[in-house]
């Protein structure tokens, strides 16, 4: 009953329209008053869950993606992609999944990374013969690729919900793999299209301004050198790392590259603190939200649930993917990943797997659902930057989710994909 | 009544957005006092915890009147009209509660620690660190009453900031 009280509360709160932070803050508050628990410590949860250094980091990657992906950056990186692998039939798809890739070690952000690429090479694939649904599909599923390659402020919440026992930097070097594996199915399967179609091939390009956009995207991609080669050698903590990319991306954006107006960054702090606030309260809420889940036992009552059902661990990860999956489309990543770690965590323990991985499976499920309809908000961008309805997208995106589900399979059921890099690291 | 919304709103958003260029300078300070000056202050960290309070929760009263929260609304956009309304209404009512909570709540959380200093900074009272929450709730409450009384704000162009809506 008392689970009820909180979780069918929060259901409720949420299909009448309440922002999902505030309905989990109100939920929580009703719990509390349904099990007599003074409203003075939820207070005091809510406060902790932001009064805590470890999430310094969170605003940082976004702001430092954020500097990068406006500053010019994903023009440079896609040229760059284009030096790579441009001259190959279907080449403008290649570069787009590869500069996906690359996008994805300066920002964590798919809804970013589908603005940015996909307003830079969806005109341009169009123009070039290619069908402009498959562009968008293109664009839309290789973004999915952002959430995985480090550094990922979704990897951070995830180590945050996990009660700080998951290490940001095993995170990190744990996406490395899966982020290029579901990076080379999708080029696999635009190869096999673009064959199919006779997409067009692009022209090599002379070794002189190859070497040119190199050097350009190698400021950018600087950063992630900057930010892992901090963390892993030990010089920075995450934090710190997360700062002086923030710097790093302002001094390549405005003294290097120097697309970006000095007046146009208002502009930018002002949406910053749009789109960042809102998942700092969030975790705030969530904090409040996940105290009361523990205190009614709710982690304990699903690993009893999962464990009835089946003992076969197999059989339980497959469970806990659909339930990731349906969950995915219907809600939004940050959301679910602060609820759902706390639940399944103890789940995926018992069955004996590790929280690193477990975390891998949870990033590529939820990254399916941000491109599934009907709630999917790098679908939705990749659909409005477009200029396409959403179903005609998701229409010519069948095939990419055929490709995702793959990948979903390989990083699910083969956990050395997660974990051979942090090991080898010793982290 | 309007234009002074709009001035608590663009206060909101430039408060906010001062705390994180100060946070995203102040950290980095931190680092090369460690390994350029040797001498590894201990400000930073209290003070960009102290700045990330004051961006979230005074950015997230002007998040919400921007409509930047996240909802869910394939429920309610299936509903007539006149049930949208009042789904509407009932939403206001319920962030009306949640507000009033983190606002009392919070003003006495803030006020409780305001005699416990922090170790690192000690002219700092704890209080101080929490009192954004207050604040931050009572101006989400009065954009919350704002969107009650003349609807929502979010198409505006001051609350868009010459981007799309």
């Amino acid at each position: 009953m008392d689970a009820a009280v909180l979780l069918g509360s929060f259901f409720l709160l949420m299909m009448v329209g309440m922002p999902i932070a505030y309905a989990m803050g109100l939920a929580a508050l009703l719990a509390a008053l349904w099990i007599e628990l003074p409203l003075d410590a939820v207070m005091i949860q809510l406060a902790a869950g932001v009064n805590k250094f470890s999430l310094l980091a969170i605003p940082f990657f976004v702001l430092a993606g954020a500097i990068m992906a406006e500053g010019g950056m994903s023009r440079r990186l896609v040229a760059f992609a284009g030096v790579l692998v441009g001259f190959i039939r279907g080449g403008l798809s290649l570069v787009n999944i590869l500069a996906s890739t690359f996008f994805g070690a300066i920002s964590g952000s798919s809804v970013a990374d589908t603005a940015s690429i996909g307003s830079v090479l969806i005109p341009e694939m169009e123009k070039k013969g290619y069908p402009r649904p498959f562009a968008a599909a293109v664009t839309v599923s290789g973004s999915v690729q952002a959430i995985l390659i480090p550094p990922s402020h979704n990897a951070v919440i995830y180590s945050l919900a996990a009660g700080g026992t998951v290490s940001i930097a095993a995170l990190f070097m744990a996406g490395v793999l899966p982020g290029l594996l579901m990076g080379l199915v999708l080029a696999i399967l635009c190869l096999v299209i673009a064959r199919r179609e006779n997409y067009p091939k692009g022209e090599r390009i002379p070794l002189k301004q190859a070497l040119k956009i190199t050097v350009d995207a190698m400021w950018g991609l600087m950063t992630m050198v900057i930010i892992l080669g901090g963390i892993l050698s030990g010089v920075f903590t995450a934090n710190e790392s997360a700062s002086i990319a923030v710097l790093w991306a302002f001094f390549v954006t405005m003294f290097i590259y120097r697309d970006y107006k000095w007046r146009d960054l208002p502009r930018l702090v002002h949406r910053t603190v749009k789109t960042v606030t809102i998942v700092m309260i969030l975790i705030g809420f969530a904090a409040a939200f996940g105290y009361l889940m523990t205190l009614m036992q709710i982690p304990l009552k699903a690993t009893t649930f999962f464990t009835e059902v089946s003992k076969d661990p197999l059989v339980i990860l497959a469970l806990i993917n659909v339930m990731l999956l349906v969950l995915g489309c219907l809600m939004d990543m940050s959301p679910l990943i602060l609820i759902l770690t706390p639940i399944l965590l103890p789940v995926v323990k018992l069955i004996g797997v590790d929280p690193v991985h477990f975390g891998m499976i949870m990033m590529v499920n939820l990254g399916i659902g941000l491109i599934t309809p009907p709630v999917g908000t790098v679908l939705f961008v990749g659909a409005a930057v477009s200029k396409l309805k959403i179903g005609v997208v998701t229409r010519a995106m069948l095939p990419f989710f055929a490709a995702l589900f793959v990948v979903l399979m390989m990083v699910t059921y083969l956990p050395w994909l997660s974990l051979a890099l942090p090991r080898a690291m010793g982290l | 009544m309007n234009a002074a919304l709009d001035r608590l709103y663009l206060a909101c958003i430039w408060t906010a957005g001062a705390a994180i260029v100060a946070m995203s300078t102040i950290v980095p300070w931190g680092v090369f006092t460690r390994y350029v000056l040797g001498t590894g202050s201990r400000w930073p960290e209290p003070v960009a915890i102290l700045l990330m309070m004051v961006f979230t929760f005074i950015g997230a009263a002007a998040a919400y009147r921007a409509g930047a929260h996240i909802g869910v609304s394939m429920f309610t956009e299936r509903l007539p009209d006149s049930m949208q309304r009042a789904a509407a209404r009932l939403v206001d009512a319920l962030m009306a509660v949640v507000c009033l909570f983190v606002a009392w709540y919070g003003a006495r959380l803030s006020a409780e620690t305001m005699g416990q200093s922090i170790a690192e900074l000690p002219w700092l009272p704890v209080g101080v660190t929490y009192l954004p929450i207050p604040v931050g709730a009572v101006a989400t409450l009065v954009f919350v009453a704002e969107r009650a009384i003349s609807g929502p704000q979010a198409h505006r162009e001051i609350v868009r900031f010459g981007e799309a809506s």
